[in-house]
């Protein structure tokens, strides 16, 4: 049954509809329902109405980049989907690489669009941007001069006097087939997905407002929008309507607001002025995920924003992108906040434009999709971290030692194996996974294929979690990740929260519920540990799991045997719930403790971890939010 | 015209005509050599080019200053490229080397465009390369799970086998209890190499098990299988216009390097036949 309206609400015929799913409550050009697709037309082999987990990494960079190219990337977009399809690619400081847990299962290459392919092009002997003075220093044979001719050629983007060779459109155009063509070519519905996208690189005075632009089909502009253009998200979102109005349909996923310094999700518009309903709704049809984790740091939360979140400080980065300087504001910056801030919007002023899903992405510039595994690490930006004594994980000089001991400002050594995005699609077409990522029904995880589902019902069946059909029966009573609950007739709601370890990674140690809601007029969070490994249980005190006793060997990356779980599974209901009161509920999974990328450099070099940083790191996985709104 | 008596017996001295006549051979020879010094030409399609990516980056035009300045600069440095090229500095330089090379590979490439195949050709590479095109092995299959969390999954799985209705033992499971044509390798990479092996050996139409995966105990039910095959010709056309087309350029660049080889003798020190493979 769908009920068509401004709300694009559809129901489950035949159970409570004290459980409906409203989907995207703007009207967006996906109706989305939230029951499984009834089959119809002929599907892919792997078609599964109860859905099946993906996984891919939409935030990739090819030698196309102008950046990628510097640190001496060659990998085209083929090679790219060739390396998430499982295959071998070069790398930019000459060895070879390969994803070591198997073949993704969809990417997109999102090159910056700001100078897309130009950097090749000038490197091209013979060609009009080559004979530009100065450009023959970027590609020099001495690492010192290139860094000194890049640091100028950025400083040029930043007042706009880059060189006018490199906007010719027609350089542009070029790489914009490559990569369209590179996304048909490597597109087998059923097997590998490809989406086409680009990278919008809008970052006023340094500060990170960049996002990925993904595209449902090959139906897509003769060029990209970029921040070239306009530096205001606003500008991009109305180019995006424009092309959605001539059926170009695509959306925009933000990322690395831990370096916007808290303008990411502010409460005003880019140009200051208060945002309106008309705003939020534009912001919402575009943007309906953010990436809340990759390798430049993870942004669900802060330390200092979560201060009774013991594992808010999971793979933090505190500085601007791209350069030393500090953030000074987290509030606005981190993805959590956001959410309260979405609330409290809502509360005040009825509308809310930070209803956002969940994804991970790798933002690799060595077009390596899903390079984010702890033992198989060689970070992100080519010949610059490609290797260990690069990347601050092993004694620089060779030495055996760490004397003295390192005083690096934060950098690559602080970045981490980070960001895959997971999403609950029929089939590995996409249509399916599209779909997926705009009705929400996605997750991020910190680089292990873990997958999470996670459900909410007034109804449940109480013997839900030991009937064979727990799925079938979750979509039937409950709305799914990326969902709304409808309001509640005085029942609290109940939460099907279920993870299951990643085949290659390690063993589950707890399942947690995110919970942010409003509270006579201010936002709070709370962290409820809601399913422990090893047959433990939630201490009813403190509210934890009590310790697995999990450990790792530091000298082998072992970790110690028979704790943790291969899946975590329950059903939680909110003990605190108060029908009047707003709120928000994630999943969040974590692994046992594990090596992190840094200590299986060091150990495979043979000298102790860099002792500046976290030996370990707890993989984990969040689920995109479900919400709750009261009547209003 | 009349000269005066003393001129006259100073032009008939020959002394005079001595130095007149070096004088002369003198001035040819300065000419001569000047007609000879290399001559460093910027032409006009240059000229106006250095202008224009002038105008490029300053968005204006230069003013004669500027444009005297830029031309010292070119005229400069192509003295000082030729000087260099004079005394063979460009000999040992790897990154000159380099870039010449990569000149050369791609104006080979520009001589001898790789042409379309023709339907022959692609149905000649299908019949040589078909199997560079393959769709995977794939299983029609149930399993039962018995998750490793709880204890005794091992002889749960195996207690299941003598059930009637063996699928209605086991626990729910995240990933799918019944598979419809799904890529053996994906079974792989979710279950592990155990258990896909069990999917490719196992007798059809029957429960086998207890089988081992990252997660636990399963007990399974293959229905169907089909091997790994080569795709139908029509459905991997492009693919094979475009695997034969990079055959063809990698060929072409190989005979163009064959030739190349026998025009030249090559010596490494210390090896007799330095290019036998």
């Amino acid at each position: 049954m769908r009920v068509n309206g401004n709300l694009a609400v559809s129901a489950i015929a035949g159970v409570s509809l004290a459980v409906i799913a409203v989907a995207l409550s703007v009207s967006g050009p996906a109706a989305v329902a939230s029951s499984p697709k009834t089959p119809v037309a002929a599907h892919t082999s792997g078609y599964n109405p109860e859905r099946n987990a993906y996984f891919g990494d939409l935030h990739v960079h090819t030698k196309l980049s102008f950046d990628a190219y510097i640190f001496n990337v060659r990998a085209s977009p083929d090679d790219a989907y060739r390396f998430a399809k499982g295959e071998r690619i070069g790398h930019a400081s000459g060895f070879d690489i390969r994803l070591a847990g198997g073949p993704l299962d969809f990417a997109a290459v999102t090159d910056h669009s700001e100078f897309i392919g130009a950097m090749e092009q000038a490197n091209t002997p013979g060609t009009a941007i080559s004979k530009v003075p100065g450009v023959s220093a970027l590609f020099s044979s001495d690492p010192v001069e290139i860094g000194k001719a890049f640091a100028k050629f950025l400083g040029t983007m930043r007042d706009d006097s880059t060189p006018k060779a490199f906007k010719d459109p027609a350089i542009h155009a070029r790489a914009w087939k490559e990569i369209r063509e590179a996304a048909a070519r490597n597109y087998a519905p059923g097997r590998f997905t490809t989406f086409v996208g680009y990278e919008f690189t809008s970052a006023p005075d340094g500060r990170n407002l960049h996002r990925n632009v993904i595209f449902k089909s090959a139906d897509v502009p003769d060029l990209p929008y970029s921040s070239r253009e306009s530096a205001d998200p606003e500008e991009l979102w109305k180019r995006m309507e424009t092309w959605r109005a001539k059926g170009v349909e695509a959306l925009a996923i933000p990322h690395n607001s831990n370096g916007s310094d808290g303008t990411m999700f502010e409460t005003t518009r880019f140009n200051g002025a208060p945002m309106d309903r008309v705003y939020a709704d534009l912001r919402r049809r575009n943007e309906p995920l953010v990436e809340i984790t990759q390798i430049k740091g993870t942004s669900e939360t802060h330390p200092s924003l979560s201060p009774n979140d013991e594992w808010a400080g999971f793979e933090i980065f505190e500085t601007y992108i791209g350069s030393n300087k500090p953030v000074t504001k987290f509030a606005g910056g981190y993805v959590r906040d956001a959410l309260k801030t979405g609330l409290l919007l809502q509360e005040k002023k009825g509308f809310n434009p930070y209803r956002l899903g969940f994804i991970g992405s790798s933002d690799t510039h060595n077009a390596a999709p899903g390079s984010v595994e702890e033992r198989n690490y060689v970070s992100k930006v080519g010949r610059s971290d490609g290797l260990p004594v690069l990347r601050g994980s092993v004694p620089p000089g060779g030495a055996r030692t760490w004397n003295p001991p390192p005083t690096d400002p934060p950098k690559f050594q602080n970045w981490g194996a980070s960001g895959l995005a997971g999403v609950w699609a029929e089939e590995n077409t996409r249509e399916s996974i599209y779909d997926a990522l705009r009705r929400r029904e996605t997750f991020a995880t910190s680089g292990p294929r873990m997958r999470v589902r996670f459900f909410a019902s007034y109804d449940f069946p109480s013997d839900l979690l030991t009937r064979s059909d727990t799925v079938r029966q979750a979509y039937a009573h409950g709305v799914p990740m990326g969902g709304d609950l409808m309001t509640s007739r005085g029942k609290a709601p109940s939460f099907l929260v279920w993870g299951l370890r990643d085949p290659n990674g390690g063993y589950l140690q707890r399942a947690q519920i995110v919970k942010g809601w409003i509270e006579n007029g201010v936002a709070r969070e709370k962290v409820y540990d809601v399913a422990c490994s090893d047959g433990l249980a939630v201490n009813a005190k403190t509210g934890r799991c009590p310790d697995n006793g999990a450990t790792v060997d530091l000298a082998t990356c072992a970790p110690s045997r028979f704790q943790g779980d291969v899946e975590l599974r329950t059903v939680w209901t909110d003990p605190n719930f108060d029908a009047r009161q707003r709120a928000f509920y994630y999943v969040r999974v974590l692994e046992n403790p594990s090596c992190r990328w840094s200590t299986w450099d060091a150990l495979r070099n043979g000298t102790p971890p860099n002792p500046a940083l976290s030996p370990t790191v707890m993989e984990r996985a969040w689920s995109s939010p479900i919400w709750y709104d009261p009547k209003a | 015209m009349t000269l005066p008596p003393v001129a006259r017996a100073i032009l008939r001295e020959p002394l005079t005509q001595f130095l007149l006549i070096g004088l002369v051979l003198f001035a040819v020879a300065s000419v001569a050599r000047d007609l000879r010094r290399p001559v460093v030409r910027i032409d006009e399609a240059e000229l106006h080019q250095l202008v224009a990516y002038w105008e490029a980056q300053a968005q204006r035009p230069p003013t004669p200053d500027e444009l005297r300045a830029m031309l010292s600069e070119r005229i400069d440095e192509e003295l000082l490229a030729r000087e260099a090229v004079r005394l063979g500095l460009d000999r040992e330089d790897l990154i000159i080397r380099r870039r010449l090379a990569q000149k050369m590979a791609f104006a080979s490439e520009d001589l001898e465009p790789v042409p379309e195949p023709s339907e022959a050709d692609l149905r000649a590479w299908y019949a040589t390369h078909g199997m560079d095109h393959v769709a995977p092995a794939t299983a029609t299959f149930r399993h039962v799970f018995f998750s490793s969390d709880i204890q005794g999954a091992e002889a749960r799985a195996r207690a299941a086998l003598s059930l009637p209705r063996p699928a209605e033992a086991g626990q729910p499971f995240v990933l799918p209890l019944s598979y419809s044509g799904v890529a053996v390798r994906d079974i792989e990479r979710d279950y592990g190499p155990a258990f896909s092996r069990r999917v490719e050996t196992a007798p059809e139409g029957q429960w086998i098990g207890p089988v081992k995966s990252a997660y636990g105990w399963h007990i399974l039910r293959v229905e169907r299988r089909v091997l790994a095959a080569a795709m139908p010709f029509e459905s991997v056309r492009s693919d094979l216009a475009d695997a034969w087309k990079a055959d063809r350029r990698t060929q072409a660049n190989q005979a163009f390097i064959r030739k190349l080889r026998a025009r030249y003798r090559v010596e490494v020190a210390g090896m007799a036949t330095p290019l036998a493979p």
